[in-house]
């Protein structure tokens, strides 16, 4: 109990300085929206800045602190106000929010899947074929920057072959219904960055797990497993596994954490219409109050995740509850 | 965690922020010189294919966001997707085309003509009858009255700054008799004809007039009503969906306008996927920056696939005239001889923008205005090399040339981070500087950091271009060399008293005198190069004719054909016709 009371303290005060630090970040940026808007827009006129200095408020000068306090309190009941394109920020949050939760979502949960299992049988079976071959396979495309396997994969199957589309999350004038045909586009479209994310991912869990595995392994109770005659399934999962699993447990959890934040770069290759490339977008745009609300969505979403994580933790490894 | 994605600049950022600023122009406008005098027949829509009325037309043209389906024709950063579709001006003035004197040609639109008072201080425009509003409503001289207006009510909508700049130029807008708008103005202001008859959308009284006035511009307008020749049926994130209104007042019996009867218009996040969608040939109507575009779309179906690229604008190098080397003219003349402005046509811009000039009249769009005898446009390095010496300058052991003081001609030039084709461009005109002797080190910033950079002198040498043309060179050269624009567009610093007092005089001035008055302009720029153009920037367009004609071409330049082009989209909508 005195665990989880002295997480969750950590979790409010990492909460109120990530929003602090929010606060003060888009404010040290060069520029304004309404310079942004000339800037991003090139066809205004540029007796423009005027009308938009007014529109956005730039030139209203107000109390740091008090706006400080508002700030805090319009997080706290979610008054996130408009984007600069007079859109209501809660709004346009929530419409690219399942975009990007279900595609890096399950591409997280798929790697993660698939990297720990590889690691598990690959430490099980040192030396073995598959541990010669996959790891270090994975594990050196997982060096590579998403972008540049993404690109590589566009290149390849979009450009030359032409068999999967280039970007967007559905066709062109695709109309969203509930349909086994739009969810095939769906799926086509989520085919090229999906991938890319799960390869790219993959190499990271399986090295930490098999690395993780092979320590258990050497253990006495592992010796003591095999001495009992357990079949080796048995001790491979429940004695070498279960354990092993702790530390990348907790791995994973801030890995969901970052699926909304770490979408950026593998959405702003695919033109993917969620979270992240409105994080791009709201950037260029100088867009505070998107910005604002989405480093928010970003915060909250890593700090949830790595309260869950001490949690679980908490729940499997005894040891941790009394620390 | 060594899983978290670092979000640094990757390479292929640059591809898409080429386009964005290219294509996604909300073009609001600059100042016109008509008088109203040269008015064609009103509107000659749709005059071709016997009155067919069918297919659907898609609009290609990079966004780099998805719609937010708001349609207020203020809002800049949505207003491309309601003028000219939803809403109207008063008048059409097409900056390709010029009468004999110079002057733009101007169209009729909700407007049926204007005149000047011989002072050019009072503006009276006849407005159009048995024009409705798509909701049924007429549409009367008192929706104009209100339009201006609101403006005055709510300055974050007066994006041309018709009444806050030095509490005018506008002092009022009122209606005389039933269907007149007289606007009448501080000053001499011709030069605002263009703001006033083209830049501004008449929006209903009857809708508009019952909101908040002074929020305005926070209006949403999700369900637009205008007196455009389409509507809006349908808008999704993705997609806006137009339907031709049944009732557009251009419309005769045995004669509809428009033609088309859908227009859609999607929205694309990166200029890759809007470049594939239209060489597959699934759009009719680019506004696109297609690199190899013979090979890559023409070449696909060459008979019907055409592209055009009017220039418009100027893409110069500006030298501040605050640093104390370039200050001196020898080394503007220097540089400027030193470039050739061809090899960086060629190569860094694939000869899609031709090569300007140093009078600062871009050809031949604006050819009416150019004076061949000011031009002292030339590629010659070696006399840049006499100019220096003959100035004082030597050159130091790296070949580089310094003054008495040792200090080397050495300069950083700030570009925008992302234009691929002006990097490129600097790259030979970088290479071509040292080749007589003067360093230069290309600086790539972001667009919004490097604006403030320019208009705040924080720059040695800066590439880049003016926000807007405009019926005519003046609309480029004011706001490039007129003393009250430091701090916003004139980047040089320019101050020159006999320029501005030119410049003052050009909006009382009969056309035979603004014509004399922008040649004037010409020589200063030939002789002082406070501004040294290299290349002249272009309109992206392509269309297909299989199913639509009616297209602007160089032959019918009717209006500036990219979509984002507004209000000219609504002279392309009016015209294009079915032809299957």
């Amino acid at each position: 109990m005195r665990y989880i009371t002295r997480r969750a303290g950590l979790f409010l005060i990492t909460l109120w300085a990530a929003l602090t630090v929010n606060f003060i970040i888009p404010r040290v940026m060069p520029g304004n929206e309404a310079s942004a808007v000339l800037a991003t827009f090139r066809g205004v006129n540029p007796s423009a800045l005027h009308a938009l200095e007014i529109e956005f408020g730039v030139n209203v000068h107000q109390n740091l602190i008090v706006t400080y306090f508002q700030y805090l309190a319009n997080c706290l009941t979610g008054q996130f106000g408009l984007t600069a394109q007079r859109v209501p920020v809660l709004t346009e949050i929530i419409s690219k929010l399942p975009w990007t939760l279900a595609l890096v979502g399950v591409t997280t949960v798929i790697a993660f899947a698939i990297g720990t299992m590889v690691g598990v049988v690959s430490a099980w079976r040192r030396g073995g074929r598959l541990d010669g071959i996959l790891p270090p396979l994975l594990f050196i495309v997982a060096s590579f920057p998403v972008f540049f396997v993404g690109l590589l994969l566009l290149f390849v199957f979009a450009v030359t072959l032409n068999w999967l589309p280039l970007s967007s999350n559905y066709s062109i004038g695709a109309e969203p219904s509930l349909s086994l045909s739009f969810a095939g586009d769906v799926l086509t479209h989520a085919l090229l960055p999906g991938f890319s994310l799960v390869v790219v991912t993959a190499g990271l869990w399986i090295y930490s797990m098999r690395n993780n595995m092979i320590t258990t392994l050497a253990e006495d109770y592992v010796k003591m497993g095999r001495a009992k005659g357990l079949p080796s399934w048995r001790i491979m999962i429940d004695y070498a596994a279960r354990n092993a699993i702790l530390p990348n447990l907790t791995g994973f959890a801030m890995q969901l954490g970052y699926v909304l934040g770490g979408s950026i770069l593998v959405e702003y290759t695919f033109s993917y219409p969620g979270l992240g490339y409105l994080f791009y977008t709201s950037t260029t745009d100088h867009d505070l109050p998107l910005m604002q609300a989405l480093f928010l969505v970003y915060t909250l979403a890593v700090l949830i995740c790595v309260l869950l994580a001490d949690l679980a933790t908490a729940g499997l490894d005894p040891r941790t509850r009394d620390a | 965690m060594a899983w978290t994605w670092r979000p640094n600049r990757s390479a292929d950022t640059r591809s898409m922020r080429h386009l964005r600023p290219i294509t996604v122009m909300a073009v609001a406008g600059i100042l016109a010189a008509a008088c109203g005098s040269a008015t064609t027949s009103p509107s000659s829509a749709g005059s071709t294919n016997k009155g067919k009325v069918g297919g659907k037309l898609i609009i290609d043209n990079e966004s780099g966001s998805t719609w937010t389906c708001q349609f207020n024709p203020f809002n800049p950063s949505v207003n491309i997707t309601s003028i000219g579709f939803i809403y109207e001006p008063l008048e059409f003035i097409n900056i390709l085309q010029t009468n004999p004197d110079g002057t733009p040609v101007v169209t009729p639109w909700l407007a049926t003509g204007s005149s000047w008072s011989p002072d050019f201080t009072k503006l009276t425009m006849t407005i159009a009858s048995g024009v409705k509003w798509s909701d049924g409503t007429p549409f009367t001289a008192n929706d104009v009255v209100y339009t201006f207006n609101a403006l005055k009510a709510d300055p974050a909508l007066d994006l041309n700054a018709l009444w806050s700049v030095d509490s005018g130029p506008l002092t009022s807008v009122t209606l005389e008799g039933t269907n007149q708008v007289v606007f009448t103005f501080n000053a001499p202001a011709q030069s605002y004809f263009y703001y006033v008859a083209d830049q501004t959308p008449i929006i209903p009284q009857h809708i508009w007039g019952s909101l908040d006035q002074s929020k305005l511009d926070a209006e949403a307008d999700k369900t637009p009503v205008g007196t455009g020749p389409y509507l809006m049926s349908n808008c999704s994130q993705d997609n806006i969906k137009y339907l031709r209104n049944p009732n557009y007042w251009q419309s005769k019996p045995g004669h509809p306008v428009p033609q088309i009867a859908e227009v859609d218009y999607p929205a694309f996040l990166s200029n890759t996927s809007a470049n594939l969608y239209l060489a597959q040939g699934q759009a009719q109507w680019g506004a696109q920056y297609i690199p190899n575009i013979q090979s890559y779309y023409i070449s696909k179906s060459s008979s019907t696939r055409h592209y055009w690229f009017p220039p418009t604008l100027n893409v110069s190098l500006f030298p501040n005239l605050d640093n104390p080397l370039l200050s001196n003219l020898a080394v503007r003349q220097a540089i400027s001889l030193a470039i050739n402005r061809q090899q960086v046509s060629q190569r860094g811009e694939s000869g899609y923008e031709p090569a300007a000039n140093q009078t600062g009249i871009v050809l031949p769009t604006y050819k009416a205005w150019y004076d061949k005898s000011i031009d002292t446009t030339a590629y010659d390095p070696a006399k840049a090399d006499q100019i220096l010496a003959a100035a004082g300058f030597t050159k130091g052991s790296d070949g580089i040339y310094q003054n008495g003081q040792g200090q080397p001609l050495s300069f950083t030039i700030k570009t925008i981070s992302g234009y691929t084709d002006w990097d490129a461009s600097l790259q030979v005109i970088t290479q071509e500087l040292k080749a007589v002797g003067i360093q230069v080190t290309v600086q790539d910033e972001d667009s919004d950091p490097y604006t403030n950079d320019t208009q705040n002198g924080t720059f040695q040498l800066a590439y880049g271009e003016m926000p807007v043309a405009g019926p005519g060179p003046y609309y480029e050269l004011r706001p490039m060399l007129f003393s009250g624009s430091i701090g916003s567009t004139n980047y040089s610093r320019y101050k020159s008293s006999s320029t501005d007092a030119l410049f003052n005089q050009y909006s009382g001035a009969s056309p035979a005198q603004q014509l004399q008055i922008i040649q004037q302009i010409e020589g200063v720029m030939a002789q002082d190069l406070p501004v040294i153009p290299v290349v002249e920037g272009v309109d992206w367009y392509q269309y297909d004719t299989t199913s639509f004609g009616g297209w602007p071409t160089p032959a019918n330049p009717y209006a500036q054909p990219p979509v984002w082009a507004t209000p000219d989209n609504g002279m392309v909508l009016t015209r294009l016709y079915p032809v299957s």
